[in-house]
């Protein structure tokens, strides 16, 4: 019997050395039409994870022709989100996901194996202030604006409301303009659903450009409904939320983990990058860029990419599944974006109505995808040829991870700011020397 | 009363001998017991999570069948120990399939804990049921020969 387990164990490690063979990159599948194989099933789901090694001294990501960066600020405590004030102060979410409960021994496993691409510091719960007063492009103030947060992530502000977007609820801050601390008490707008499993945690936010409504993208609770259904009420959906009253409503459905919103520039419309399903393959599903339509359902959990059935769902409904639409936009399987933002500016060498989409990276397949910063041209509004590389090299050349990219954001400036959660870093990418000073003070601040 | 020198080995009294045992008391039925029960629970849970759809019964499952391997590491450690442990254990055919049989059984169960750490319906429905339905018939045989090493062969009874 010895003999019979030793060959399991092996049998076991055979499966997982045939499924972490090389998937190729994911360029066929970024666009419009993104190739999509069949999906399958594994007895150990492919995983390969880099590990989280940091910066040494002086490394910085590598960026594209034409363009410098540099280190806004360092020794941040895991920030991922950001939003930029109209006077050009940086606000940092410095943040991170509950605990979740031990449902199944595989999540004892899971949380071993993500801690291992993580960062070791611990995450702040809380956003930090930067404000840079000699125009050198690095921080030379550093407060911390406001202390004691759940998990926050979206920020927005409205007139002299600051709204801040924890994970479990929408909360309210007084801002006059200028400090660099807020003293003002929160007040509550709206519960968000958070714990008490909390799965996909993060709650991204938008406010209409009137100030009336707030969007909000609130994740799945699970890969596939493995949490059970009940779990996902009014989850995977974009809440829209009366900002007068708090009365909120699903204004779109079905998009597993909406991490960012923007505003188009050129329609108006909303659009959200979204982290699609795990575990049927190193090239399923892809992550997206899309326009956020009313109404629509876009397909999760029941269907991928449209109308591809996901079989891991029961009961299925045929009914809903054939109204569900494909996203516009494909930018990869597992590249995992969790930062969109518009270009409106004209600093950089990237023309104004693109978009920037940061990529935290894949844990679940190799080679490695994501982990990059990229730009998505866009002509008329609607997305228009293969996203470009903006700022790369978050993995070292001995494959560990120095940074992972997350939130990005248009300083006052036009410059691209970066959230690095595992660098614990925000990075700032502006025009090389010679056109930096041709596009100083022609920026225009984010819209939303 | 001593019994005669000769009594002891005339082959009648002297059963094949359980290694191992504490005081004499043979561990390998006291731990059989863990998988058996597990296994046959995961089946049950299996099916009511088949014709429920909630993920519950699939979590129990998964919990049930990582006890009962725990279980059967221990079960197949003793067994394999009193296998080796006496060769007139070892010339009974029946030990043989009742330890391939195992075996094959633990086997099973280790590719279906894995099966079963998929995500939603798949997870159970089809090849996790299949397994677990396998691994319980198994076992039924397996089971029975190994009441038929112990009442039969006296396998570990004392003399």
């Amino acid at each position: 019997m010895k003999q019979l387990l030793a060959l399991a164990a092996a049998s076991t490690a055979l499966a997982l050395a045939a499924c972490s063979g090389n998937a190729g990159s994911t360029a066929a599948q970024v666009g419009g039409d993104p190739s999509l194989p069949k999906p399958k099933q594994y007895l150990f789901p492919p995983m390969k994870i880099a590990a989280a090694k940091g910066w040494g001294n002086g490394q910085t990501p590598s960026v594209a022709p034409g363009l410098k960066i540099e280190a806004v600020a360092t020794g941040l405590k895991h920030p991922r989100s950001l939003y930029v004030l109209p006077n050009g102060d940086i606000l940092v979410g410095e943040s991170d996901g509950p605990p979740e409960p031990i449902h199944r021994p595989k999540d004892i496993i899971m949380g071993l194996v993500q801690a291992h691409g993580h960062s070791p510091v611990k995450a702040a719960q809380q956003i930090t202030l930067l404000r840079d007063t000699n125009g050198d492009g690095v921080a030379d103030v550093r407060s911390l604006f406001i202390p004691n947060l759940v998990s926050p992530f979206g920020m927005t502000l409205i007139g002299h409301d600051l709204y801040v977007a924890n994970t479990d609820a929408l909360v309210r801050f007084p801002y006059q303009g200028g400090e660099t601390k807020v003293t003002g008490p929160a007040s509550k707008v709206v519960d968000l659903p958070g714990g008490p499993i909390d799965h996909h945690w993060t709650k991204s936010l938008v406010a209409s450009r009137d100030g009336t409504r707030f969007y909000v993208g609130v994740g799945s609770n699970s890969n596939i409904t493995e949490n059970g259904l009940e779990a996902e009420k009014e989850r995977a959906a974009v809440w829209e939320i009366d900002r007068a009253t708090g009365a909120h409503r699903l204004y779109a459905t079905g998009i597993r983990n909406p991490t960012s919103l923007d505003w188009n520039p050129a329609t108006g419309q909303l659009w959200a990058v979204a982290n699609e399903r795990d575990e049927i393959g190193p090239n399923l599903v892809p992550d997206y860029l899309t326009s956020v339509r009313e109404g629509a359902f876009y397909g999760w959990p029941y269907s991928y990419y449209g109308q591809h059935i996901d079989p891991r769902v029961m009961p299925q409904r045929p009914e809903l599944v054939k109204t569900a639409i494909p996203p516009d936009y494909a930018l990869g399987s597992h590249v995992a974006p969790l930062g969109l933002a518009f270009y409106t500016a004209s600093n950089l060498p990237y023309a104004a109505g693109g978009a920037f989409v940061g990529e935290h990276g894949s844990w679940d397949r190799s080679p490695f995808s994501g982990y990059k910063v990229v730009y998505v041209p866009f002509r008329g509004g609607r997305p228009a040829g293969k996203p470009q590389d903006v700022v790369t090299d978050f993995i070292g050349p001995d494959g560990n991870a120095r940074g992972r990219p997350v939130n990005v954001a248009i300083d006052k400036t036009g410059a691209l700011l970066i959230a690095d959660d595992l660098g614990n870093t925000v990075w700032r990418v502006s025009a090389a020397a010679r056109t930096a000073a041709a596009g100083t003070g022609r920026g225009k601040s984010r819209p939303g | 009363m001593p019994l005669p020198p000769d009594h002891r080995h005339d082959g009648r009294h002297d059963h094949p001998r359980s290694t191992a045992s504490i005081f004499g008391h043979p561990l390998h039925p006291m731990l059989v017991p863990i998988p058996i029960t597990c296994f046959i629970g995961t089946l049950i849970t299996d099916i009511v999570y088949s014709r429920t759809y909630d993920m519950q019964w699939a979590n129990f499952s998964v919990w049930l069948l990582a006890a009962g391997l725990i279980g059967a590491l221990f079960a197949v450690i003793t067994g394999m120990t009193d296998f080796v442990g006496d060769k007139r254990v070892r010339n009974i055919a029946v030990a043989w399939v009742h330890g391939i049989g195992n075996g094959v059984a633990s086997i099973l169960a280790i590719v279906n804990v894995f099966v079963h750490s998929r995500d939603a319906y798949t997870s159970v429905v089809p090849t996790g049921l299949t397994l677990s339905v396998l691994t319980v018939a198994i076992m039924a045989v397996t089971g029975w020969l190994g009441g038929t090493l112990v009442y039969k062969h006296g396998v570990g009874v004392s003399r």
